[in-house]
């Protein structure tokens, strides 16, 4: 699904130059749950963000099913990553105006979604991340756990092929990280590609296959076995 | 899609309260501003409006041609031009000639008697050209027969109750009887022709004794009715010469004005006219507009890091950036709209007061359409450019940006220029209307060359021959007056003229001088108060003094006289001689200069009786009217102050600076409201920075002076642009006064003291806000 040649960023400010990432190749398969780990500055975001197409590459090239990406204008990516990828961020990134049926409904008013239909894929996607009954709530009124449950519940109600993570788990407390990590396993098992950052070994135990990132570069891929 | 714009913006709206209510009223206040402007330009531009063919309608008036290639415009004409004229032109379908009464007339039923002095004389085409509905009587042509009378609703009313006014009989000065023949719909307060009621034009003739075929004198409206598709150009220039052509010494030349700018047009080329003020109000109601949307700008993209995570996450949901400015522009659009709805209710609100101010009827014209299309239009527009620049803004973040928490491109160069035009505007106006209210002061209180407190004066209807010199002997014993005099006008605004003047040494040169020229009684110097510089004022003492002159120093000087004193001197056909040279006095208004002029003593003309009275105003007045009543009881007594007619010459200036005034101040305001929302912005962008400085020890005084340093910079640069321009266009306004102030430095200095405290305070209050919050808070939420 998607595949990487020689990925290289650059961030380039007044005074300094970093080489955020350093050669990335990198091929990651449908249906697969990628961890990506290595110490806090060594690119991981980068990497995530630029998959995500948030992001450019400063050289290299970046398929996505097939396509070469790394030119698309700002209106091509967007059309793509609607259609196609779902974001939860660790600090969850709702809009704080928005209750939280309207946080998750707002990728299908993007995507044209008629009204009724809308009303029955939020509610559903509610359900199922056991969060219905806030949903007339505004996010600052919940949990932290809550809030990831409905950025969680934002990500797939589009049904994308492709979930990404960054560090999901990184502001909640153990009980609420475990049963986000729960329901990003089962969106695995019904066969949403996931590539998520983190920092707990725990999580990533969950996933297939740990990409460790040192300075920019890929130190390892460790291949799990399947569970 | 629409419903949740309009959760998204009514949520953001209650939640930064503050925030909302500056940038709603800055709105509301400067929609507020146009919209009373408008109903008032909508007023003044809807004058005359009413009647059905205004199109056809012209105002005949004459441009009188002087040696100094001077152009005298007026609105006066011969008595014999209207027919003259309709008889010529086959196109001019009807004309007629206007005049006021001369003053009062007294209109008398049975043993009631009512003083009037809204009479218009006018012939029967009148009702033909103009379209004054006629309620009752005969409709189409009133004035078949000589004496009638048309009386309005209201002096119908007035006079006769609810009983049938038609056929009854009006006595006019208890002299003439004339007939009621219709009567007519109260002219609408938006009328350039009002009237109480009217008469036919023989009554001039017999009321005031005038030669109706003098092709000399000028002393009536000529208003003419035209055949469809005439073209008027071609006519005024038929009718061009056509005075020259039967007064063959004439400088005279006919020209004409289309009835439509009767209200707002000059028709004196130097003079700009109402029209002048409707352009003004318009420019400050479009800078008052723009103050405000440039207000929003800068408040809605002072809040930008607010709204940068939203703007990114709808992005990284799938939110392209059209979408977004659509949103944003959506947003402004609608607190357009929120303003516009408070804005009607202030406009409610604030109408009586600004009809008063403007001294109109105003309404506000809900049911008139395209008083409310250009509503829309005002609303959709505001939005749209308030809108526009944070739409772009915003709709810019980039997502990445905002989920990595870098910090943006800045674009505090655009905002500082947006606020430095604000303030700019702002000053400019304040300075401007600070210069038009010292200007209007000035020429309220500039010595006029007599003494105008403590003068009253009487206008007589008729007799006066018979009564003046019984009042005047009573009068003058009561201890309360100095002086009585007469004369046929009051030098508030003289309005004789003449060139037919002769003198020794008269040249070529000085053929075309026109002299003012005005009758006065003995005393009449003593009474005004006037400086005789050489010679004497007319008195009783010295004899009959009936043909002699005094003439002012401009006169003088124009007629290059040597002695001066006992020269000869001719008017029309009275030769006499020079007596006296008063110094200087204003007898017009002091836009323009005092003319030369010649006084004579001629008892025939005289209406108007002076009376210099002391202190004690109001026990002289009873005595006066005690007097009076003894001397003349069928007339009620009336008088007027000359201070207040004086006044009343300003009134449309001084109305005019006040509404400016005020305007200019809610200008200001807003503009506060702008340099607010930069200094929060520049605050909440630096907090971050000043709470680490204060972590590390740096007093909040090190802060507030960088800060303040930077503003002040700004609003010195936004002074020094508004001075520049407001010192432009102020000394073109006062070009046109042959009395004005020379503009001072102290308004300039006013403008740019208060500018700056204004921001020190905003400033101050800013950094106080902050530095009541702990460093910890601030960090924490960054
Ligand atoms: N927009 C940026 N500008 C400058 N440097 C950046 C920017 N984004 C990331 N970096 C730098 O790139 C490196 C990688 O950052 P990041 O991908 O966020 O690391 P991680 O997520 O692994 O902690 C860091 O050194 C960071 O400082
Ligand atoms: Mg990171």
């Amino acid at each position: 699904m998607i595949n990487t040649k020689n990925l290289i960023k650059i961030f380039r400010t007044d005074e300094v130059e970093t080489t955020a990432l350093n050669n990335v190749n990198l091929e990651i398969n449908t249906g697969e749950f990628v961890a990506i780990m290595g110490p806090s500055g060594c690119g991981k975001s980068t990497l995530l963000n630029i998959i995500g197409l948030l992001d450019n590459p400063s050289e290299g090239e970046l398929h996505f099913n097939g396509f070469r990406v790394e030119k698309y204008t700002e209106r091509q990516r967007t059309n793509l990553r609607k259609e196609n990828i779902g974001f939860v961020f660790q600090s969850f990134n709702l809009i704080d105006e928005l209750t939280v049926f309207e946080n998750v409904e707002l990728p299908l008013l993007y995507l044209k979604v008629s009204g009724a239909e809308r009303k029955r894929r939020v509610n559903e996607a509610l359900e199922r991340m056991n969060i219905a009954h806030r949903a007339k709530h505004f996010p600052q009124q919940l949990s932290g756990g809550q809030q990831q449950r409905v950025a969680i519940a934002r990500a797939v109600i589009s049904n994308p092929k492709l979930i990404l993570a960054d560090e999901p788990t990184g502001n909640l407390d153990s009980a609420n990280g475990e049963e986000v990590m729960n329901l990003l396993t089962q969106l695995n098992e019904e066969g949403t590609t996931i590539v998520m950052v983190t920092h707990s070994p725990s999580d990533a135990d969950r996933s297939h296959r740990i990409i460790q990132l040192f300075d920019g570069h890929v130190v390892t891929e460790n291949m799990r076995q399947k569970l | 899609m629409l419903k949740i714009l309009l959760n998204t913006v009514l949520r953001s709206l209650y939640r930064q309260k503050a925030y909302s209510l500056m940038n709603i009223m800055g709105l509301a206040t400067g929609v507020t501003c146009t919209l009373l402007i408008l109903i008032w330009v909508e007023y003044e531009t809807g004058f005359d409006k009413f009647h059905e063919e205004i199109d056809h309608i012209y105002s005949v008036y004459e441009n009188q041609n002087y040696a100094d290639g001077d152009v005298f415009s007026v609105y006066s004409t011969p008595a014999p031009l209207a027919e003259s004229i309709k008889k010529s032109f086959p196109e001019i379908k009807y004309a007629t000639r206007l005049v006021t009464t001369l003053g009062q007339l007294v209109l008398s039923v049975g043993d009631k008697s009512y003083v009037e002095d809204g009479g218009k004389i006018v012939d029967d085409d009148f009702f033909s050209i103009f379209s004054f509905p006629i309620l009752k009587g005969e409709k189409k042509h009133p004035f078949q027969e000589e004496n009638s009378i048309v009386l309005t609703e209201k002096l119908a009313q007035k006079m006769f109750g609810e009983s049938n006014p038609i056929g009854r009989m009006v006595e006019l000065n208890s002299k003439f009887r004339c007939k009621v023949v219709s009567v007519i719909q109260n002219p609408p307060a938006n009328s350039s022709v009002s009237f109480d009621f009217i008469l036919p034009f023989q009554f001039f003739e017999k009321l005031w004794d005038y030669d109706l075929n003098d092709w000399q004198a000028n002393t009536f409206h000529t208003f003419i009715k035209v055949e469809k598709g005439v073209a008027s150009d071609k006519l005024a220039l038929q009718l061009q010469t056509y005075i020259k052509d039967r007064v063959p010494n004439s400088n005279v030349e006919l020209a004409l004005q289309a009835f439509v700018e009767y209200h707002l047009y000059a028709i004196n080329a130097n003079k700009a006219g109402p029209i002048w003020y409707v352009r003004v109000f318009l420019i400050i109601a479009v800078l008052i507009l723009l103050i405000a949307c440039f207000n929003y700008m800068n408040l809605a993209t002072a809040r930008s890091e607010r709204r940068a995570k939203e703007v990114a996450i709808r992005k990284v949901v799938g939110a392209q950036r059209n979408g977004l400015v659509g949103l944003f522009l959506g947003e402004s659009i609608f607190f357009a709209l929120i303003s516009l709805g408070i804005a009607i209710v202030l406009v409610e609100l604030l109408l009586p007061v600004f009809s008063e101010l403007t001294d109109r009827n105003l309404a506000l014209g809900i049911n008139n359409i395209k008083f409310l299309l250009s509503v829309s239009g005002i609303v959709i527009i505001t939005g749209i450019i308030s809108g526009s620049y944070p739409a772009l803004f915003l709709s810019s973040f980039l997502p990445i940006q905002v989920i990595r928490g870098v910090s943006r491109k800045d674009s505090a160069l655009l905002r500082k220029v947006l606020v430095i035009i604000q303030f700019s505007m702002s000053i400019a106006l304040f300075v401007c209307s600070g210069i038009i209210y010292q200007q209007l002061n000035f020429l309220q209180q500039s010595d006029v060359g007599y003494n105008r407190n403590d003068l009253i004066y009487i206008e007589m209807s008729d007799d006066f021959n018979v009564i003046y010199p019984k009042l005047k002997r009573e009068l003058i014993k009561i201890p309360g007056i100095y002086w009585v005099t007469a004369a046929n006008q009051m030098p508030v605004n003289f309005t004789n003229s003449t060139w037919d003047v002769g003198w020794p040494g008269k040249t070529e040169n000085s053929e075309d001088i026109l002299f003012q020229l005005s009758f006065v009684d003995y005393d009449f110097i003593e009474t005004f108060e006037m400086d005789v510089i050489q010679g004497r004022g007319f008195s009783r003492l010295q004899g009959e003094d009936s043909l002699k002159f005094i003439i002012n120093e401009s006169a003088a000087e124009k007629m290059n006289m040597v002695n001066t004193i006992g020269e000869p001197l001719r008017i029309w056909n009275y030769s006499g001689e020079v007596i006296g040279i008063v110094k200087d006095f204003n007898f017009r208004s002091l836009q323009v200069g005092v003319e030369p002029l010649i006084m004579m003593r001629n008892p025939d003309t005289f209406k108007y009786i002076g009376i210099r009275i002391g202190e004690d105003v109001e026990p002289t007045l009873n005595k006066i009217r005690a007097v009076w009543d003894t001397t003349v009881p069928d007339v009620p007594f009336t008088y007027r102050f000359l201070e207040e007619d004086f006044k009343y010459f300003y009134t449309a200036e001084s109305r005019m600076s006040k509404i400016f005034v005020s305007f200019t101040l809610i200008a200001f305001v807003i503009s506060c409201l702008g340099l607010f929302g930069l200094v929060s912005f520049v605050t909440e962008r630096k907090s971050r920075e000043m709470a680490l400085r204060k972590v590390f020890g740096a007093s909040m005084d090190t802060v507030f002076q960088l800060l303040l340093k930077e503003f002040f910079k700004w609003v010195l640069f936004s002074n020094a642009v508004a001075w520049v321009l407001s010192y432009f266009v102020m000394e073109w306004w006062l070009k046109g006064f042959a009395y004005r102030i020379d503009i001072g430095i102290g308004i300039f200095i006013l403008a740019g003291f208060v500018s700056l405290l204004i921001t020190f305070v905003t400033v101050y209050q800013q950094i106080w806000r902050l530095a009541l919050k702990t460093p910890a808070h601030v960090l924490k939420y960054e």
